[in-house]
């Protein structure tokens, strides 16, 4: 299945008779702008986590069982970190070491391809798309079986949303692995025209730097660092 | 590749050709959209009203099954009418590894279709930019009306015509409404039929995408007409929370076609930039670019990194509505400041998006009835590139009351006054470029008086709200309504008219009856100045906006802005009236009836599928008319390029 021999002249579009470059640079193009796009989405939400986590408002950051009272913290932090329903953080680093297995697998593949090889190509496409299926599964366990519900505080709300983000996001990767596969398979994506694979690699890393954002919000903010948080509904009017 | 095509005079091997060119698009249209929206809306309602116990409600003991039940009507129709008007098509196909013949493409971009081609999803990038014109337009008439219905309310002080709800519905339509269109004005239908031509590139870098931008958005459009019936966006057009959480659920109206609306935006961006970046003709360098390019970039880019703020804003309203989340929610740790900094992140670059590119249109008219280069290019391309630096600087002078951060009121006060010096710049070209010129006057040459004009009253009242200790007085009231409608309507608007009227020949291959074009925008403008100059003094006689009684001091300010309505209303009608009458009935337009040197004024008119025969080489910089500006002179010493008066295109 390999194809180690490099045409002389340079495959033409069908649709539109351009050199396959030109439409390579245009591919390219939009896949920055469509990471740009997908990380402005990507920053809201860690900002969202990052805001709500800092605030803490009305104590409300903690599902309930996990949440600092004033007592246990007096403006101190407490001995002991709460034990409560925050969620385990392994987890999330187990998915994004998977998500990063399946990017190396399609950059294996990519640089196959890139040697004349489209067989290490079908090979390394085919493993990250396995591999992110499974990712998928594995997000649906986690986010089925957190201790937590969207309706149990902000932590709660902001972790369920990041994690919808990441099957969201999956569920793409899938699309586009799918056809990858496919693709290499029928001979469409071949060494000379290899553009798709690069962007597709290209997409994953991005996608694991978004679930890296991710990781790193659920395993380093966790409690907020506001002991003494904003309460609002009560006011009082000093004299 | 089973055969072999000959496009433009290459023979190109073609992939399997599976049945008719075009395949099932052959079959979807504008039809069987609508009978896939308004069918799986149905069957999902339905499904969704059995599901949902009747009883059962919300921790604010609002009825849940009103919501569930919408929002399935909703998403039946986004997923409906995508389907039915072949959105999915292109990514199956894409899956399957059937990829488009040259046939298939030919068909896609409508070819030998006629005007059926206006009712499906096509891809020739100028078929798109009249389905963007024509949807433009008709967003901007439903808005236009509410706006009507509104000065209607305020102007017959001795009664109520609206309930207080049904006021409140049609404010908060009538702004998200006008924001849509105006966003959509230059961008959607010049951005999309001209700039390629411009540019000299036979066609966007993915034309398909572009049909899907522009089908995404008539799909957004719907939802927020749906609101009206559903309760209506009672909140005003920003929709703050705790109040969208605790509203009806037309909230639910208003996210869907934001979310939707923002992945159309988004689309749209990546291929506005991606061809500009690659697609423009050989030796047009960025010294070389003409400037409506630069102002449709930058609001490209602008909406990239902008409006997924807006959207996630959106996303969370929705899932704190549906799934009980707490992300604006106060009780439960959320905070309410956050959905305004998501909400302004874009709101205040939006601004921009509407505002350049009217600006840089009106500067690619102005230097053809001027017959000069334009006055300091490279002044205009440092005004766009600033402003689109600073937009994302700005957000947080809408929130000066809020509260949120008062220690940083003072840096965003910085930051928005700064802002104003790059709109100088523009504002500076607009009039150095007038300095001295022997004026051709035609409709686009009176819509630059009428911008500037508008922009320097726009702009002076905006420094105002901009200033922290200003902004306490005037936040809130009928002030901030004029002023921000100077700088939306009074520039964006009359700035895209004038663009519209100077584009027109090209964009329909007739000649504008400027004669009653005229009449109607003279007549719009006057009006608009009654409305808002009195507007201005019930903001300093601190009417608040957003209301439906006031106090009687109030009433000849209303008396008069309503009248001034009208008198727009009774403009803009004239106006559409004349733009529908010449493309009917006008005379055919020759492909250059200005004389204009941009490249895309050397087609043919009708323009025809493939733009240029042969692919355009750009020789000079832009601009080249008459003698050139001594400032510019020196742009063009170094850029090696002689400019003789009136001769050779760029």
């Amino acid at each position: 299945m390999s194809d180690t021999t490099t045409p002389k002249t340079q495959p033409l579009s069908p649709t539109t008779g351009e050199p396959m470059s030109a439409i390579s640079r245009r591919a390219k193009g939009a896949l920055w702008s469509l990471i740009v796009m997908d990380a402005a989405g990507t920053i809201a939400l860690v900002i969202s986590y990052a805001y709500l986590w800092g605030l803490n408002v009305n104590n409300g950051w903690a599902p309930p069982g996990a949440s600092l009272t004033g007592a246990e913290t007096d403006n101190n932090l407490p001995s002991t970190a709460p034990t409560g329903s925050f969620a385990v953080e392994w987890p999330f680093w187990a998915i994004l070491g998977m998500v990063i297995l399946a990017t190396l697998a399609m950059w294996f593949g990519y640089k196959e391809l890139g040697r004349g090889n489209r067989a290490g190509m079908l090979v390394g496409s085919t493993v990250a798309l396995v591999i992110s299926v499974v990712t998928l599964v594995a997000q649906w366990i986690q986010i089925t079986n957190l201790p937590f519900g969207p309706d149990e505080g902000a932590y709660a709300s902001a972790v369920i949303l990041l994690l919808s983000s990441n099957i969201f996001n999956l569920l793409i990767v899938i699309f586009l692995l799918l056809g990858m596969v496919n693709r290499t398979r029928k001979r469409l994506i071949t060494p000379t025209v290899s553009y798709q694979a690069k962007m597709m690699s290209y997409w994953m890393v991005w996608l694991c730097i978004a679930f890296l954002l991710g990781a790193v919000c659920t395993t380093f903010m966790v409690e907020s660092p506001n002991l003494d948080p904003i309460t609002f509904g009560t006011f009082t009017i000093s004299s | 590749m089973s055969s072999t095509a000959t496009v433009f005079g290459t023979e190109v091997p073609q992939p399997v050709q599976h049945g008719k060119p075009g395949g099932i698009m052959r079959r979807l249209n504008l039809v069987t959209a609508l009978i896939g929206g308004i069918g799986l809306a149905l069957v999902l309602g339905f499904i969704a009203s059995r599901l949902v116990p009747s009883g059962a409600s919300t921790s604010t003991f609002a009825p849940v099954a009103p919501d569930i039940v919408y929002l399935a009507v909703l998403v039946g129709w986004v997923v409906g009418f995508s389907v039915g008007i072949g959105a999915f098509v292109g990514p199956i196909r894409w899956l399957f590894a059937r990829d488009l013949t040259h046939d298939d493409a030919e068909y896609l971009a409508g070819r030998g279709q006629g005007w059926h081609r206006y009712f499906k999803f096509t891809t020739d990038h100028k078929v798109v930019g009249i389905q963007y014109l024509v949807m433009t337009m008709v967003i901007l008439g439903f808005g236009g009306l509410l706006a009507m219905l509104i000065r209607t309310e305020l102007g017959i002080t001795w009664a109520e015509a609206f309930s207080p709800t049904f006021y409140n519905s049609i404010i908060g339509t009538h702004g998200i409404a006008m924001i849509i269109a105006m966003i959509l004005a230059v961008t959607g239908p010049i951005g999309n039929f001209i700039v390629p031509m411009m540019i000299g590139s036979r066609d966007m870098a993915f034309p398909r995408l572009n049909a899907l931008s522009f089908w995404l958005l008539v799909v957004a459009t719907i939802p927020l007409i749906s609101t009206l019936f559903v309760g209506g966006i009672q909140d005003g057009w920003s929709v703050y929370q705790p109040l969208a959480s605790q509203g009806t659920p037309a909230m639910l109206g208003y996210q869907m076609t934001i979310i939707v609306f923002a992945i159309s935006t988004g689309l749209s961006s990546v291929n506005f930039l991606v061809t500009i970046v690659t697609m423009r003709a050989k030796g047009m360098t960025w010294s070389r670019t003409p400037i409506l390019v630069y102002g449709v970039f930058a609001a490209a880019l602008m909406g990239l990194y902008a409006f997924p703020f807006f959207q996630y804003s959106q996303i969370l309203s929705l899932t704190d509505r549906i799934f009980d989340t707490s992300f604006f929610d106060p009780l439960q740790g959320g905070s309410v400041w956050l959905y305004q900094n998501l909400f302004w992140l874009l709101g205040h670059p939006e601004v921009y998006v509407i505002l350049i590119p009217a600006l840089v249109l009106l500067m690619e008219a102005m230097v053809v009835f001027l017959r000069k280069p334009l006055f300091s290019y490279k002044f205009a391309i440092a005004g766009v590139v600033g402003v689109m630096a600073l937009s994302g600087l700005v957000w947080a002078h809408h929130m000066y009351m809020s509260g949120w951060a008062p220690a940083a009121n003072y840096p965003f006060m910085l930051s928005t006054e700064l802002i104003s010096i790059p709109v100088g710049f523009l504002v500076m070209v607009l009039i150095g470029t007038l300095w001295r010129g022997r004026v051709w006057t035609r409709l686009p040459m009176m819509a630059v008086y009428a911008v500037v004009f508008n922009l320097m009253i726009g702009g002076v009242t905006g420094i105002y709200l901009s200033d922290v200790p200003a902004d306490q007085y005037f936040h809130g009231s009928m002030f901030v309504v004029a002023h921000f409608h100077y700088m939306l309507m009074g520039a964006g608007l009359f700035g895209a008219m004038g663009g519209l009227a100077f584009y027109f020949p090209k964009l329909t291959g007739r000649l504008l009856d400027e004669r009653t074009a005229s009449i109607g925008f003279w007549m719009a403008f006057v009006g608009f100045q009654v409305t808002f100059l009195s507007m201005f003094v019930a903001g300093l006689q601190s009417m608040p906006r957003r209301v439906l009684q006031f106090d009687s001091q109030f009433n000849v300010s209303n008396w008069v802005s309503t009248i001034g309505a009208y008198v727009i209303g009774i403009g803009m009608l004239i106006f559409a009236g004349a733009l529908i009458a010449s493309w009917i009935l006008g005379k055919p337009a020759p492909a250059n009836p200005f004389g204009s040197k941009s490249l895309e004024w050397q087609t043919p008119t009708p323009v025809p599928l493939e733009n240029f025969a042969v692919l355009p080489v750009v020789t000079q910089a832009p601009y080249g008319y008459g003698v050139p500006d001594p400032y510019d002179a020196e742009l063009m010493k170094k850029d090696g390029d002689r400019v003789s008066p009136g001769a050779g295109t760029q």
